[in-house]
């Protein structure tokens, strides 16, 4: 009897299998979806690699005010500030950021950089691909962050920092 | 003055009587904020934020004008005081631009703080804010004007405070304008003064402009090292590729002799640090022409020759120079190394005052010599000599502000009309060169009026003049370097019939007092102590040479003459500065250690690239004799100190350096385990057990067991050390010096500096280089309060 009773609760479970087996997928079919994003799905809040925005006329947003940096709780961000003059204009303001790093061995991802920003100069873009080999590498400079010129994919853009790193999205 | 006794916030305060609210509230640990009240300028009452409620007025007023009066009852906060100062912060935002992001006062603005205490965070104005763009008045001084709130404090500071009056206000009401003296830009003494009392962004400083925010430097607290007043300057420093940069220099700390003060020179004048000339690798002649070399090369070269020449021709042979900028610590181990390790008294260093003969004059007498603080609080002054507002900035703030606040009668007896003269009450102007005459007449020799009469001072106003200041008390008598020898003496004998007169003597660099106390001299060892009087020196070192040395002029004749085959010169340029004849140096062994390539180091077969004062520590003395302490705010990568240096040459010599530096000395209970001083944090056991004496000097490169010793040994210096370390300056009076020996008065080259110069330092830096052409195209002339 106990037999019996066992291969019956075996075909109850396996049932269950069999019959998710056939259902669509639900989980995500990442790195061997389509697209540049491999088949990863954010969120908009989502929080990754950050992006440095640019104003409608292609220029930084960020003028070096350093609240970020003051922000941030795992003190990963380093600035140098520097003057825009009239024959190198960088941001629209009067400063600009000079040197702007962001040590990815730290960041914490928390957010609290793009919350202090006065300008929106800092978002959080849907980078994750950040795993590395060289802790040195880890530290991203402006340039790597900078959103592509010209600025038409706007705040919160699904962003992905591979491509920006590849010139796919034709950073200068 | 008998107190007054009010009552503020329900809390007794007794204040003098003529106190002002809003100082009697502070006195009470009561902040009452204010914009346009600022302590020791004329009260302005402009600005209406500190207004409080004193029972039995009508309405609020305002504490910075109201004097306190007996059993008064003042509240400070209330929900209507607090409306009130919203209102008054509103009134102020409804034209300031909202740009703190990118505004160099972010972050210490006074107007951000009152905003945030009292949330004035929403504007009901809905014009539209009127915007002027930003003007640049000078190389250093820019203005922003929609960022004024009109407190008045840049004009005050600059009138009543500097007595330079290029500030002013045109129009009237709201369109009250702050404006420079020129129509379009200022010609004044740049001195900076108006942007650090600016409560806003209005005023900023064309040094610091954009390059960082406040709460990303490091604040380090050190003395200035371009004149010989010693002002507290607080530098602001980053990291940088070089090692460090130095991005601001100001007056945060406002604790230090200089009070409010900073010149041109200390607030901007530091960038002569992050030059791009500056050495940062050992040069060794090689055919003919210097060569970058490693540390080791030129150690080991220097050694061996050094060693030669006294082993083959005696330490005579070698001549050594000192410097007027390095710390007390690297002059007393140059002249100890020149003693000891080389064996010869032919040291000596650009001297620009006679303290040998004011030591000697005031032997004995305490009490004698006036610090810094003493000159700002002393009831009479008399001048002679010097033009302090651009030799000595601060000296001539002190007098200056002691006129103005607290009546003191000041003397002027000058050959030029000097600036002070506005604020004496007695100036007499006098042949140039006849100061000595002055010296001698006034104690007593009345031969020498002869020679500084004339129809507008006679005889008797001279007689007049010398009874007028023997019935001073408390006469501050400051001389600058045109009185040397004898006529200090003379000086002095008048200065022992006025009662508790002090004295302060003149010389140019920042540690000109330090090298004389020091004992860079070929004649007198520390404490101008004679060669006679070596005792404790002979004790302590096993030894010092009995015959007096060369002094410079004489180095480069036995250098012309062939007997002098060695010259190690450290942080000084006498072929540049004095005018010695390069060539006397020919075929000679020539070592200098400096920041640049000078006219001297041109010579040299081996050059030392030096660290500058601001990025060391140590010790040095101010013209007063004011001891302070040199804070490292950093270090370029590639500089050594003088101090290291020395003992590594002394080492490469085959010397023995632990005779030299008395290092693993102090106790050594503690090696350091014990301590948990962050990075960035105050080694605080660390400062104790420094502060004891207690400290391991674990390193022959440790400066602080040289200090040990200077404290130990000269005479003025058993100052203590905790203050030294909390960055408090301490007067040495010259007392317990030793005799003191007559120098050939000929031997005192002032350096004639003015505010925009600074010796050879003066031209790597890059603030005052612009300056001093800006104001090649525009001189300046003086102006005078209307
Ligand atoms: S996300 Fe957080 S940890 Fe990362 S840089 Fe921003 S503030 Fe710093
Ligand atoms: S990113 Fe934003 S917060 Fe950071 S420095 Fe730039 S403007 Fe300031
Ligand atoms: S820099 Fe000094 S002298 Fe010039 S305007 Fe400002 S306070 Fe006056
Ligand atoms: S410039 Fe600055 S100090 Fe001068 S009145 Fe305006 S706010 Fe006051
Ligand atoms: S007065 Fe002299 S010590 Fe003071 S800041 Fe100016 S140069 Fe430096
Ligand atoms: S501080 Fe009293 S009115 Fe300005």
């Amino acid at each position: 009897m106990t037999v019996l009773k066992n291969i019956a609760a075996i075909a109850k479970g396996m049932s269950i299998t069999f019959m998710e087996m056939f259902q669509p997928t639900q989980v995500e079919n990442y790195p061997d979806g389509p697209g540049p994003l491999k088949g990863a799905k954010f969120q908009d809040r989502f929080r990754g690699v950050h992006v440095l925005q640019r104003d409608e006329n292609g220029l930084e947003k960020c003028v070096a005010c350093f609240l970020c940096a003051a922000s941030c709780p795992s003190n990963c961000i380093y600035i140098e500030a520097a003057e825009n003059t009239a024959e190198h204009r960088v941001s629209g303001a009067e400063r600009y950021a000079r040197v702007y790093n962001i040590d990815y061995n730290r960041c914490i991802f928390c957010g609290y950089c793009v919350e202090a920003c006065p300008t929106d100069a800092i978002t959080h873009g849907h980078g994750f691909e950040i795993a590395s080999f060289n802790a040195s590498g880890l530290v991203y400079r402006k340039e790597q962050m900078l959103a592509p010129q010209p600025a038409h994919m706007g705040a919160n853009a699904v962003f992905n920092h591979a491509e920006v790193a590849s010139g796919e999205l034709g950073v200068r | 003055m008998a107190d007054v006794n009010i009552t503020v916030d329900g809390k007794k305060v007794a204040a003098p009587a003529g106190t002002l609210l809003i100082e009697a509230c502070k006195s009470a640990g009561i902040e009452v904020p204010s914009f346009c009240y600022y302590p020791n300028l004329s009260l302005q009452g402009a600005c209406r934020m500190c207004l409080v409620k004193v029972e039995k007025m009508p309405k609020l007023q305002t504490a910075c004008t109201t004097v306190i009066s007996e059993g008064m009852a003042v509240s400070t906060d209330t929900p209507e005081i607090h409306q009130a100062r919203k209102s008054m912060v509103e009134m102020l935002l409804g034209n300031h631009p909202l740009d703190c992001p990118v505004c160099d006062a972010g972050g210490e603005c006074e107007l951000q703080d009152m905003t945030f205490a009292y949330g004035a965070a929403e504007s009901k104005f809905i014009d539209i804010k009127n915007h002027r763009e930003e003007q640049q008045w000078s190389p250093v001084v820019y203005f922003d004007r929609p960022r004024c709130i009109l407190c008045y404090r840049c004009v005050r500071v600059c009138g009543e405070g500097m007595d330079v009056w290029a500030l002013g206000v045109q129009n009237r009401g709201v369109s009250s304008v702050i404006a420079p003296n020129k129509e379009d830009h200022l010609e004044c003494e740049e001195c900076g003064m108006c942007i650090d009392i600016c409560p806003v962004g209005a005023l900023t400083s064309g040094a610091y402009r954009y390059k960082t925010r406040p709460w990303e430097m490091r604040h380090v607290g050190t003395t200035c090292t371009h004149c010989a007043d010693g002002c507290k300057t607080t530098l602001g420093v980053r990291r940088s590729d070089t090692g460090m940069e130095i991005v601001r220099g100001d007056n945060r700390d406002k604790s230090g002799i200089n009070g409010d003060f900073l010149c041109m020179k200390g607030r901007y004048a530091f960038d002569f640090a992050n030059h791009e000339d500056r050495l940062t690798q050992p040069l060794i002649r090689k055919d003919g022409r210097l060569t970058p070399s490693t540390w080791e090369e030129a150690f080991e070269l220097i050694g061996r020759r050094f060693k030669e020449i006294r082993d083959s021709a005696g330490g005579q042979a070698i001549g050594v120079v000192g410097s007027t900028r390095t710390t007390n610590e690297e002059n007393y181990l140059l002249q100890k190394f020149a003693r000891v390790a080389l064996g010869t008294n032919n040291i000596d260093h650009h001297r620009t005052a006679d303290f040998p003969a004011l030591a000697a004059a005031l032997r004995g007498k305490p009490e004698a010599t006036a610090s810094m603080r003493d000159v700002f609080k002393a009831p009479a002054m008399l001048l002679i000599g010097n033009n302090p507002t651009e030799q000595h900035p601060l000296l001539a703030w002190q007098i200056r502000n002691n006129v103005r606040l607290h009546k003191a009668r000041l003397y002027v007896i000058n050959s030029e009309p000097v600036k002070l003269r506005r604020q004496a009450v007695n100036f007499i102007q006098i042949p140039v060169g006849s100061e000595g005459n002055v010296a001698r007449f006034l104690s007593g020799d009345d031969s020498a009026a002869g020679s500084i009469s004339n129809p507008t001072a006679t005889r008797d106003a001279w007689v007049a003049l010398r009874d007028k200041l023997r019935g001073e008390q408390n006469l501050v008598i400051i001389f600058g370097s045109e009185i040397r020898g004898e006529d200090i003496a003379s000086l002095v004998k008048f200065g022992s019939a006025v009662p508790s007169a002090k004295f302060v003597c003149l010389s140019d660099y920042a540690n000109s007092r330090g090298a004389a106390d020091m004992g860079l001299y070929p004649d007198l060892l520390p404490g101008y102590h004679p060669m006679s009087d070596a005792g404790k020196w002979r004790d302590e070192w096993g030894g010092v040479p009995q015959t007096p040395g060369l002094t410079l002029p004489q180095m480069v004749e036995s250098a012309k003459a062939g007997n002098l085959k060695a010259f190690y010169v450290v942080g000084a340029n006498p072929v540049g500065r004095l005018g010695i004849d390069a060539f006397s140096f020919s075929q000679r062994f020539v070592v200098v250690q400096d920041m640049f390539l000078t006219e001297t180091a041109l010579i040299a077969d081996v050059v030392l690239p030096a660290a500058n004062a601001y990025e060391k520590s140590g010790t040095v003395t101010n013209t007063c004799g004011d001891v302070q302490f040199l804070q490292k705010a950093g270090e370029i990568t590639g500089a050594k100190s003088d101090f290291e240096m020395t003992v590594r040459i002394a080492d490469a010599m085959g010397f023995d350096v632990s005779k030299l530096v008395p290092f693993s000395r102090g106790t050594h209970s503690d090696m350091g385990q014990s301590r948990g001083a962050q990075s960035g944090e105050v080694d605080r056991h660390g400062v104790w057990l420094e502060a004891q004496g207690l400290e391991p000097k674990m390193s022959p490169f440790d400066p602080t067991a040289i200090l040990d010793e200077i404290q130990r040994l000269v005479p003025g210096y058993g100052v203590s050390r905790a203050n030294l370390l909390a960055g408090n300056d301490q007067h040495t009076t010259l007392s317990g010096s030793g005799a003191g020996v007559q120098h050939d008065p000929a031997l005192i080259a002032p350096a004639n500096d003015t505010l925009f110069t600074s010796g050879t330092l003066g031209r790597y830096s890059r603030a005052l280089n612009s300056v001093m052409e800006n104001r090649q195209k525009q001189p300046a002339e003086e102006v005078a309060a209307d």
